[in-house]
């Protein structure tokens, strides 16, 4: 245990600061980075609200240790899109109504934006098991799958 | 006719925009200055007494700041929504692992948490109920003054007669399990002292003012001491009904002993521990029906599970037994609903409130019966549907807004029900189930006296319209419906309209937002606000335009006279009325119409209106594994009017998401009162992969007492689903499955045994 000086790059910008050693990612976006888009639903890597790109790859940030993402790069929701502008995956939640509550939705956001750059010619079927870490407890998905698809074609065009 | 511009039409939801880059800030997400930290400190054992409380260690945890518990009351030490048979903090006795003891308040979440652990508390253990059975059968001994907590009857017609009448008796027992709501933020919240006495509440909740009078009662102030404001929710399902009451009067209690803001977010396990759930049944149903499919008589029993509180058990208890036989005509009825104390966590509010227990039920002994019969399961549903004219079972006579046989008819061409012939020679045996439902929409004759809510409207000069009303957006669209019965009823344009986070300084008292009650109630009270704001805004505008006011017409964001055609744009009005300086600000009142019912007999108008629902399930079943797969839900729903249809079937596809998560894969299970699983790994919520394509299919009887003719959606989505996939599964092994959830593991047991008889 103990404090530990360190460097971590999130959302294009680094920031130096001290971490614990035992720390996890979703911890130190939260709670030292104050970005708190990325959201704690389960704590125990089970639910995928916390999910990140690091070296744009999704990790569930509850389960990541802080220490093990320096010199990588980490980006969250925040950092998906800018303004006004939204990615395609955002623009059809939002049009298609693929989201309720809205706590899960950031995590949907960061699963999806890189399995659909993965796999631009996912069946509806591939994308449910792309999709199949992220629980919701609200929109029984449909309206999800159906946004990812509609994301995925612009994302092809 | 009205000019409708926006009702109807699937605007898409104001709050998505910032739900979908992160920047919504639930509860969960707020920090204030100075904030510290509450954890809660419950009981260990699930029934006993307890004598000394020890913080001596707690203390020693590095920033500590303070205990608190039922010596810190100054008001009366109840949180009893109903009946009040609940301490906020225990008072000598606890009656399950959960009850609450203390709250220990430290600098850090983990240092809270840390110290709430090390209180040591010195129990005398008694023998718990752990049952609805044991609850039931005590002699002595009982948790509360008896260990019934409540219960409801109805007595209509004459049963001994019906039976005699009847061609065929059929009995059945069914059981349905407890479902943990499972939203994905916690329970949370953060109370602030303020220097005057004052109380403020920011919290992740469903019911603003349910909080205030609890805080208030805690503290013996009078209600309107205690400000409570929504913070956005990250899901509730009813939820954070009640439940939030209890943890904002001790957060509350803490802040004002430390003179602090506190935030208490209740880590998962607590939270799946401690609060509330959906209540387990148990019930028995005896039918009596004539050869031609007549129903004629029914004697139900419903147990309930109510855990060591009674909390909205006798409100559940009572939409139970009034909905008991589901939306069919019988003569003769009676209905028993018991509610049974049990050292269990005490289980209340969830979307449906007895009703999916209910329908379980009476779906589950329609297809029993039309198989004992050999009728279709839906000619035999069709033979006795409540139609216009109809009595209920609590001899209510429906005369308008009775589309449930319409929705049967229209889920069962879309299903292709008449022409589904499976081969079932396979492994895979396929099978299709049908459910049908009313559901009594608002808070009915058990809670009339509290059914009514209000808005206020305030028109701002630049030509904005704030709204401010008492129930609350939980995901489920209220904001997107609020705006769009907004913008319709004044003839402006839904961009105009800013639903403003509810605040219980900023409306009366509404009610709890549960009971699919908010279109009706936020709807009929946004037109009574508009009935008092357009001929202001007429009148203005006729001195605006130079007109007389009864030509003036608001339509599509433009006001003109209809006489010279001369139009000006709703802000220049708007501009021009705070010039003027006239009044700009208006309430809107709507309470539900009056019921006339028989508490003593169950008999009368229990609900002023009744959504109507069918769901048919195409399941596959594995005969290998015992696992269930539900291919295809079909799902009409009669919902008077649809206010917003992607609105609707966003409801009901994560309606039909949940029925079969209870139906099939979340298995809450209890070991001498802890649970067992508390997390998604052993508590197996539906992923995108378990939650098959939906057909929603919307059926519109205008309900004349409903905002535009609509009535509630939240809750009739889920009602069917369960009963629809056990009829399914039923149908397709042929053999009657009375219990869920169907886990393979329960599939599996049927199928073996029944082998074993072959």
């Amino acid at each position: 245990m103990g404090l530990k000086q360190i460097e971590l790059t999130v959302n294009d910008f680094s920031h130096p600061f001290l971490v614990e050693s035992d720390e996890t990612l979703l911890f130190t976006l939260r709670n030292r980075l104050y970005l708190t888009g990325t959201k704690e639903g389960c704590n125990q890597g089970t639910c995928g609200s916390c999910t990140v790109l690091l070296d744009g790859k999704p990790v569930l940030s509850c389960m990541t240790p802080t220490l093990r993402c320096v010199e990588k790069k980490v980006i969250t929701i925040e950092g998906i899109s800018s303004g006004e502008n939204l990615h395609p995956v955002q623009k059809y939640l939002v049009k298609n109504g693929g989201l309720q509550c809205g706590f899960c939705t950031p995590g949907v956001v960061m699963t999806a934006v890189p399995f659909l750059e993965e796999n631009p010619d996912a069946s509806r079927r591939e994308i449910k098991e792309g999709l199949s870490g992220n629980l919701c407890r609200c929109t029984g998905y449909k309206k999800i799958i159906d946004a990812l698809e509609n994301a995925a074609a612009e994302m092809r065009s | 006719m009205e000019n409708l511009s926006t009702i109807g039409q699937s605007l898409s939801r104001p709050d998505a925009p910032e739900k979908v880059t992160g920047k919504t800030r639930f509860l969960t997400d707020i920090s204030v200055e100075n904030m510290v930290h509450g954890a809660p400190v419950y009981s260990s054992i699930p029934f006993g007494k307890f004598n000394n409380i020890d913080i001596s260690k707690a203390e020693k945890v590095d920033g500590f700041i303070a205990f608190v518990s039922a010596q810190d009351i100054p008001g009366e030490n109840q949180v009893g929504v109903i009946i009040s048979d609940q301490p906020l903090f225990a008072d000598k006795t606890v009656r399950y692992i959960g009850d609450s003891i203390g709250l220990a308040v430290a600098k850090t979440p983990g240092a809270a948490l840390e110290a709430a652990r090390l209180v040591k508390v010195d129990y005398d253990k008694k023998s718990p109920y752990l049952s609805i059975d044991k609850s039931r059968d005590a002699t002595g001994n009982f948790i509360h003054k008896t260990n019934l907590a409540c219960h409801h009857r109805l007595r209509n017609g004459d049963i001994d007669v019906g039976f005699a009448e009847a061609d065929t008796i059929v009995e059945a027992h069914f059981k349905t399990p407890y479902q943990e709501h499972y939203y994905l933020e916690p329970q949370a919240c953060i109370a602030f002292p303020i220097e005057d006495g004052r109380i403020k509440i920011l919290g992740s909740l469903q019911c603003p003012f349910y909080i205030q009078k609890a805080v208030a009662r805690i503290f013996g102030l009078p209600n309107e001491k205690v400000l409570v404001e929504q913070a956005p929710t990250g899901g509730a399902f009813g939820g954070k009904e009640d439940i939030p009451s209890e943890i904002c009067a001790r957060a509350a209690l803490a802040a004002m002993k430390v003179g602090l803001p506190v935030k208490v977010v209740y880590h998962r396990f607590d939270d799946v521990q401690l609060t509330s759930k959906r209540h387990p049944f148990q019930m028995h149903y005896k039918v009596g029906v004539r050869n031609d499919g007549t129903l004629v008589s029914a004697k139900i029993l419903l147990e309930e599970n109510a855990g060591a509180y009674a909390t909205l058990s006798t409100v559940v208890s009572y939409r139970a037994a009034v909905q008991a036989m589901g939306p069919y005509v019988i003569p003769n009825i009676h209905v028993d609903s018991n509610s049974y104390y049990t050292n269990l966590p005490p289980t209340g509010a969830f979307r449906g409130f007895g009703s999916p227990q209910a329908a379980f039920g009476h779906e589950r002994m329609m297809d029993i019966i039309a198989d004992k019969l050999k009728m279709d399961p839906m000619e035999f549903r069709l033979k006795n549907i409540v139609k216009p004219g109809s009595q209920t079972q609590t001899a209510q006579r429906l005369n308008e807004s009775v589309g449930a046989e319409e929705t049967i008819q229209k889920a069962a061409r879309l299903a292709q029900w008449n022409s589904f012939n499976p081969d079932r020679s396979g492994r895979y045996k396929h099978g299709l189930g049908m459910s049908a439902i009313h559901y009594g929409n608002c808070l009915g004759a058990a809670g009339w006296h509290m059914d009514g809510s209000g808005v206020n409207i305030k028109i701002l000069p630049s030509g904005d319209v704030h709204v401010a009303y008492g129930l609350i957006e939980m995901g489920q669209g209220a904001e997107t419906v609020v705006t769009q019965m907004t913008a319709d009823a004044l003839g402006i344009a839904p961009s105009r309209i800013r639903v403003l986070p509810t605040d219980s300084a900023q409306v009366p008292d509404s009610g709890p937002a549960v009971a699919s009650r908010n279109v009706i109630m936020t709807g009929n009270a946004i037109r009574d606000a508009a009935k008092k704001l357009l001929p202001v805004l007429k009148k203005a505008a006729s001195e605006l335009i130079e007109c007389h006011k009864s030509d003036i017409i608001i339509t599509n964001d433009k006001v003109t006279d209809n006489q010279s055609g001369v139009d000006v744009g709703f802000h220049e009005l708007c501009d021009f009325m705070s010039r003027s300086n006239m009044s700009m600000e208006f309430t809107g009142w709507w309470h539900t119409p009056p019921l006339e019912y028989n508490a003593e007999t169950g008999v009368g108008e229990a609900y002023f209106t009744y959504s109507y629902a069918t769901h048919i399930a195409k399941v596959r079943v594995d005969t290998l594994t015992g696992q269930v797969f539900v291919d295809k839900i079909f799902a009409a729903h009669d919902v008077g009017k649809a206010i917003n249809p992607a609105g609707i079937e966003g409801q009901v596809e994560g309606g039909v998401a949940q029925g079969i998560g209870w139906a099939i894969t979340e298995d809450f299970i209890m070991d001498r009162g802890v649970v067992t699983t508390p997390n998604l790994s052993t508590y197996l919520l539906p992923t995108a992969l378990d939650c098959p394509e939906v057909e929603t299919i919307i059926v519109e009887k205008s309900e004349p007492d409903g905002p535009w003719g609509a009535k509630g959606i939240g809750e009739p989505s889920i009602i069917p689903t369960a009963a629809a996939i056990a009829n399914a599964v039923s149908s397709a092994i042929g053999i009657q499955m009375n219990e869920i959830p169907l886990t393979p593991e329960r599939v599996l047991n049927q199928l073996n045994k029944t082998e074993i008889k072959k």
